[in-house]
């Protein structure tokens, strides 16, 4: 880590929405248009803010800000190439998922000071949610940290020289991917301000610096995640011939890729069926997947 | 980092987790005393990272986060004034419990003063730390895995005598229990 990391990390979080922004539009089907989302970005910018006539506005304001900071927090931890690894702590993946745990009180908080009944309704249903989600998460980090014998995002990319973590424990991505879709409130899982239920929800009352702040975030979260997902499951800056750089870049890409056009074509889940698809079946398989974890590191990666 | 460099980052936020600690029981909502509570013990997480205990801060970061939005959860749903706008009183009893209060900070403090504190800095790979970390994780983790069962108990329990029907089982109407009725 350098003086320079934390500018190279801002950098890399503006330029990967911008990014995002341009890879909805593809999955969209639309022609990318780089200068026509400039323009909106600028016209949300000059709104002037909502101020919510309830008595908790400091929260309201203050929710975008702390989903910016989580988001960007969570994007440091990616390992992006042996040179670069933003911030590089024995303790990466605990960051990451601490990170991560600070998207749950801001969406809520969103919700909460906006005050209005939907916003109230999808700040509770995102809380209901993310307790349900927020665990599958952490056991699946154990899972694929056990086989490296470290917490270190770095160590469990080199793990994986040989053989990418996500074919040794297809169980643990699959629990993963939409786990970590749910934490970035993508569609399916868009329930705390699902646009067609309630009318916007947590976000409905935002508008000028807010709203871009909070669209900001939500874009960085998908970045950080997606690069996640490439550097603990698809063996991260791995690859021949390209730079390893490069690598991480096209593995980050096409998992964001995925993750946009499975929110495209999925249905909204209901938030009981979430719910219980998270109760009954994702957590008893993340306590299944770290058993196997615990079998694959002490059969094979000692 | 430099001493200065922990002083300029411990002092304020320090401060800062004090100040929000306090308003926790000042304010009478329960989403804001939560999420206060997580100010208080995140910024708490942020002065471990500080003093150079990375893996403690990241883990308190984590873990409070967690547990305050359950908090949050709980007490918006089981309290009759979530939100503090009616005016009720959530304190009880409060002579006797300002006196106990201020017995156990008075009692802390002079803990604090009076105890011979070790002025040894000890570094990551001490025999301490190593004997701290299996004492954690072999002998005393019973006794953590015992009181986790205990809470997780304590909340299923909670959330099944609070739901409707309560006690008196599934599809009974709230506070008319089935089978023979309490004044005859």
């Amino acid at each position: 880590m350098s003086d320079w990391t934390p500018v190279a990390v801002l950098a890399v979080a503006l330029g990967g929405a911008g990014a995002v922004a341009l890879l909805e539009q593809l999955v969209a089907g639309l022609r990318p248009a780089p200068a026509a989302l400039a323009r909106d970005a600028v016209a949300t910018l000059r709104q002037p803010l909502r101020r919510p006539e309830t008595y908790d506005t400091w929260l309201f304001h203050l929710a975008p800000g702390l989903l910016v900071i989580a988001a960007v927090t969570a994007l440091a931890t990616v390992p992006w190439a042996p040179g670069f690894r933003g911030i590089d702590f024995q303790a990466g993946v605990i960051l990451f998922g601490g990170a991560l745990a600070y998207v749950t009180p801001a969406v809520f908080m969103a919700g909460w000071g906006a005050g209005s009944p939907l916003a109230v309704v999808g700040g509770f249903r995102w809380l209901a949610l993310m307790l349900a989600y927020a665990m599958p998460v952490a056991m699946v980090l154990t899972a694929v940290a056990a086989p490296a014998g470290s917490l270190r995002p770095a160590d469990i990319v080199e793990v994986q020289h040989a053989v990418p973590m996500g074919l040794v424990q297809p169980l643990a991505l699959g629990l993963w991917l939409p786990a970590v879709v749910a934490v970035c409130f993508l569609p399916p899982f868009d329930l705390p301000h699902a646009p067609s239920e309630l009318g916007g929800g947590t976000f409905a009352g935002y508008r000028g610096l807010d709203a871009a702040l909070v669209r900001l975030a939500q874009r960085v979260l998908l970045v950080a995640v997606s690069g996640m997902t490439a550097a603990l499951f698809l063996s991260g800056w791995h690859g021949p011939l390209l730079p390893p750089a490069l690598w991480m870049v096209v593995k980050t890409a096409g998992v964001a890729a995925l993750i946009l056009w499975a929110g495209r074509r999925l249905p909204r889940l209901e938030i009981d069926r979430a719910l219980a698809l998270a109760w009954k079946v994702a957590n008893p398989l993340a306590i299944v997947a770290i058993v196997i974890a615990g079998g694959l590191t002490l059969g094979f990666y000692r | 980092m430099s001493d200065l460099g922990i002083a300029l980052v411990f002092w304020p936020t320090a401060a800062l987790m004090l100040v929000t600690g306090l308003y926790v029981f000042i304010t009478s909502s329960m989403a804001r005393a939560g999420l206060l509570l997580l100010a208080s013990l995140g910024v708490e997480g942020l002065i471990f990272i500080a003093l150079a205990s990375e893996f403690l801060g990241f883990l308190q970061l984590l873990m409070m986060s967690g547990e305050m939005v359950i908090m949050v959860f709980f007490m918006v749903m089981f309290m009759p004034d979530p939100g503090g706008l009616m005016g009720m009183d959530m304190t009880h009893d409060k002579r006797r419990s300002a006196a106990v209060a201020a017995a156990i900070a008075v009692a802390l403090a002079v803990v604090a003063v009076l105890t011979d504190w070790p002025a040894r800095a000890v570094g990551n790979d001490a025999p301490d730390v190593r004997a701290i970390g299996f004492e954690v994780m072999g002998r005393s983790m019973i006794t953590f895995l015992f009181a986790a069962m205990t809470i997780l108990f304590a909340m299923v329990g909670g959330v099944l005598l609070a739901k409707a029907g309560g006690r008196y089982g599934i599809g009974a109407p709230r506070g008319e229990p089935r089978g023979p009725r309490s004044d005859d």
